[in-house]
């Protein structure tokens, strides 16, 4: 065994074929769409390269690192091959794969177009789950998905002075941009915005208006105390009414904390009226 | 000509009672809040789902076919809609029922502004989906009707909420009511109570099994005219655009698992019904009428017959193959799927490369999700065993019905007893303990003084072998 070792290394050592190419790329949409347009620009098998979202935590023998500048008509490029080929639904899996902290969000998304584009059909490019990528591609997309589906009914506004409704999230996924078109719909002439504490952004949405993130410095966003004391009036009569009804809600005879929190698990309750 | 005149009525009246929002006692709200949620929680349907409307401009909300739960009460149920009573004043005298007639319990009504605001506040706030009202019978079932009728009319037109209301149908209130009502909401579910005629007539004295079968049937031909309509013209009203549920009470009386699964399948069957809810039976009264029960309530059994409800549902099961005359109750043990699986192990293995979707789907540890998934991802090629737990397919579960590509996962035979055997092994997830008992009962952990750990001496004599 060892000695069969021995004469591989050797093998990657006399040729460079054999390198594994790391590209870095930007950790937005345009740059790692970039990249991958990148990774089609070298002359490699894909199955030589690997795509990073921001530098590799670890060193890796036999490999060269490239970078992978964000452009926007590469990315664009892409993208229209992405919807053309594979359909507006998977475009939407692969960008909502991508809104998560996984180190290999980015590579996975690279090979399963590379796989993508290799088969017969590749409008069925996300059924095809038997393919190591695609799965991947799948479960960061459910895992996404899941928040979303959680957060769109675990947010919870408060009212503020003018009427205005704020909203602070601590999400796992950077998943602001996917939730904003529920609630920009469901709320349309309500003045309000959502806050993710962990990533420093913010969304707005002006009342009839399209919503939009705020660009600038959002580090100074006021703590809980200071937000509490610019309630519009009745806001903790309401939120007060609410946990009552929570509390009334729930059947003694069939108490089962298991339960609750295997279906809201804690980490949400931090940002909830009721806990 | 009546339904117009109807209509003018209520909107005569909502200028006279709008109460300014600033004028509201809370502790007054408080307290009626208090008393009709807990009046209204022993009601199963939470759901929020089955329409899809967009928000406009003008209102506020919209419904997502999906549903949403917007969070989990200590029970572990869903608390996806502002679940309340308009009244718990009722003129009937159901034994099982908290708010009869003879029982002690503080009385409250709300008012329909009262709602509107409670709703629409607690909407705006993503606390709720929307609002499930229901009501004890006050006066009589035309007036609470009524009230109902006025509620979600003022929701809808006043307030223009586009959020989910489901109201409660009100058996033996005037046809035109419900008729009125069930343009206004998205889900409209009249209660059976309980699976059969004797047991109602035992039970709930004033209620008549045609009497609630009437409303039930009324709803059905209007969602069905009210689609027949909607094919030819597009902006006609929705009738009740979500569907009917039901629900009863499982427990209080003899029936048996199977009489229950043909009562609901009926139910499916002959009113279109979307749902059809199971409660498992609280003694909340004491009365010589009803079961003693021990160990809380049938929580085992209610899981079974969900779990049977959604075979029927969504995996092609007729309740005959569930159960039989001989075999009217179903195995504790083991859940309905696996149940039919064992009885019927002459059609297994299946081979999940060839067979078609609706034997795929009866092989137990197999959803629908995975069975769509396997249909779709074996286009691409033969599937193995590993890409089965990929799609999701519980292997410890499903790897004694199965073959991929002719084989056998492990060296497993096609035997009853064994098979049965090895099924039990591998723990069952229940949402609560065998027994029905919930994990509230295991006090001992929360009082520590209790919690007797291994002591270092424990340790070392555990490593030496001498414990």
């Amino acid at each position: 065994m060892s000695v069969q070792r021995g004469i591989n290394m050797s093998l990657y050592e006399s040729s460079d074929e054999y390198e594994v190419l790391i590209i870095v790329c930007e950790n937005t949409l345009e740059g790692v769409f970039s990249g991958i347009y990148f990774a089609y620009e070298q002359k490699k098998s894909p199955k030589e390269i690997r795509l990073l979202v921001g530098e590799p935590k670890e060193l890796l023998l036999f490999s060269r690192i490239l970078y992978a500048t964000p452009d926007a008509v590469k990315a664009q490029k892409v993208i229209r091959t992405i919807c053309d080929k594979f359909g507006m639904n998977t475009y939407y899996q692969f960008c909502q794969a991508l809104a998560t902290m996984d180190e290999e969000r980015a590579d996975a998304v690279y090979h399963a177009i590379v796989v993508g584009l290799s088969m017969k059909s590749p409008m069925q490019l996300m059924n095809h789950l038997a393919n190591d990528s695609v799965h991947k591609v799948f479960c960061l997309s459910r895992a996404v998905n899941n928040e979303i589906l959680h957060m769109k009914g675990f947010l919870r506004f408060q009212e503020l002075e003018g009427g205005i409704l704020f909203s602070k999230i601590g999400p796992k996924h950077d998943i602001v941009e996917f939730i904003m078109p529920h609630f920009s719909d469901r709320f349309q002439n309500q003045n309000f915005m959502i806050y993710d504490e962990t990533r420093k952004r913010l969304a707005i949405h002006p009342a009839n208006q399209e919503w939009a993130f705020v660009d600038s410095d959002v580090q100074n966003i006021p703590s809980d105390d200071e937000i509490s004391k610019h309630y519009v009036e009745g806001e903790l009569e309401y939120q007060k009414l609410f946990q009552h009804f929570c509390d009334t809600i729930a059947i003694r005879e069939r108490k089962n904390l298991f339960l609750q929190r295997q279906m809201l698990p804690l980490r949400f309750r931090k940002n909830m009226t009721e806990f | 000509m009546q339904i117009a005149d109807y209509n003018s009525v209520i909107i005569g009246s909502q200028t006279q009672i709008s109460i300014p929002g600033k004028m509201i006692d809370f502790s007054i709200i408080m307290e009626k809040l208090g008393v009709l949620t807990d009046a209204a929680k022993y009601d199963v349907a939470c759901t929020s789902s089955g329409v899809d409307r967009s928000g406009d401009k003008s209102g506020m909300g919209n419904a997502v076919a999906g549903g949403i739960c917007h969070s989990f009460s200590a029970d572990g149920r869903c608390i996806s809609l502002l679940k309340i009573l308009l009244t718990n004043e009722c003129a009937y005298d159901c034994k099982y029922c908290i708010n009869r007639k003879s029982n002690d319990v503080k009385r409250e009504t709300f008012t329909p502004e009262e709602i509107c605001t409670l709703t629409m506040e607690f909407y705006k706030r993503n606390y709720i989906e929307g609002l499930f009202l229901s009501s004890g019978i006050l006066n009589n079932p035309s007036y609470t009707m009524e009230q109902i009728y006025e509620t979600v009319f003022l929701l809808r037109n006043k307030y223009h909420f586009r959020g989910y209301i489901h109201v409660k149908g009100i058996p033996g209130a005037d046809p035109i009511l419900i008729q009125q009502t069930g343009y206004l909401v998205d889900r409209m579910s009249v209660n059976l109570e309980l699976p059969t005629a004797e047991g109602l007539k035992r039970l709930a004295p004033n209620k008549h099994r045609t009497n609630i079968l009437a409303p039930m049937r009324q709803i059905q031909t209007g969602i069905k005219s009210s689609k027949d309509e909607l094919v030819v013209f597009r902006n006609a009203p929705k009738f009740v655009p979500a569907g009917q549920s039901t629900q009863m009470i499982v427990g209080a009386t003899s029936e048996n698992d199977y009489q229950i699964m043909n009562v609901a399948q009926g139910l499916y069957q002959k009113f279109d019904l979307k749902r059809v809810f199971y409660s498992a039976f609280v003694a909340v009264n004491e009365d010589k009428d009803l079961p003693a029960i021990g160990g809380g309530p049938p929580l085992l059994r209610e899981h079974r017959l969900y779990q049977a409800d959604w075979l029927m549902r969504f995996y092609g099961f007729d309740a005959n193959e569930l159960l039989s005359e001989e075999r009217p109750n179903f195995n504790v043990l083991l859940d309905p799927k696996a149940d039919w699986a064992l009885r019927h192990l002459e059609l297994f293995p299946v081979e999940i490369n060839r067979a078609d979707y609706q034997m795929i789907l009866r092989i137990p540890g197999v959803g629908v999700k995975s069975a769509q998934r396997i249909i779709q991802a074996r286009k691409n090629g033969n599937l193995t065993f590993r890409d089965l737990k990929k799609i999701g397919v519980v292997l410890k579960r499903a790897l004694y019905f199965i073959t991929c590509n002719g084989k056998m996962q492990y060296n497993t035979k096609i035997e009853e007893n064994y098979i049965t055997r090895n099924l039990l092994s591998v723990k069952e997830r229940l949402p609560f303990d065998k027994d029905g008992v919930t994990y509230q009962q295991l006090s001992m952990f929360e009082n520590k003084e209790n919690w007797l750990l291994p002591s270092l001496e424990d340790q070392f004599q555990s490593v030496s072998g001498q414990l």
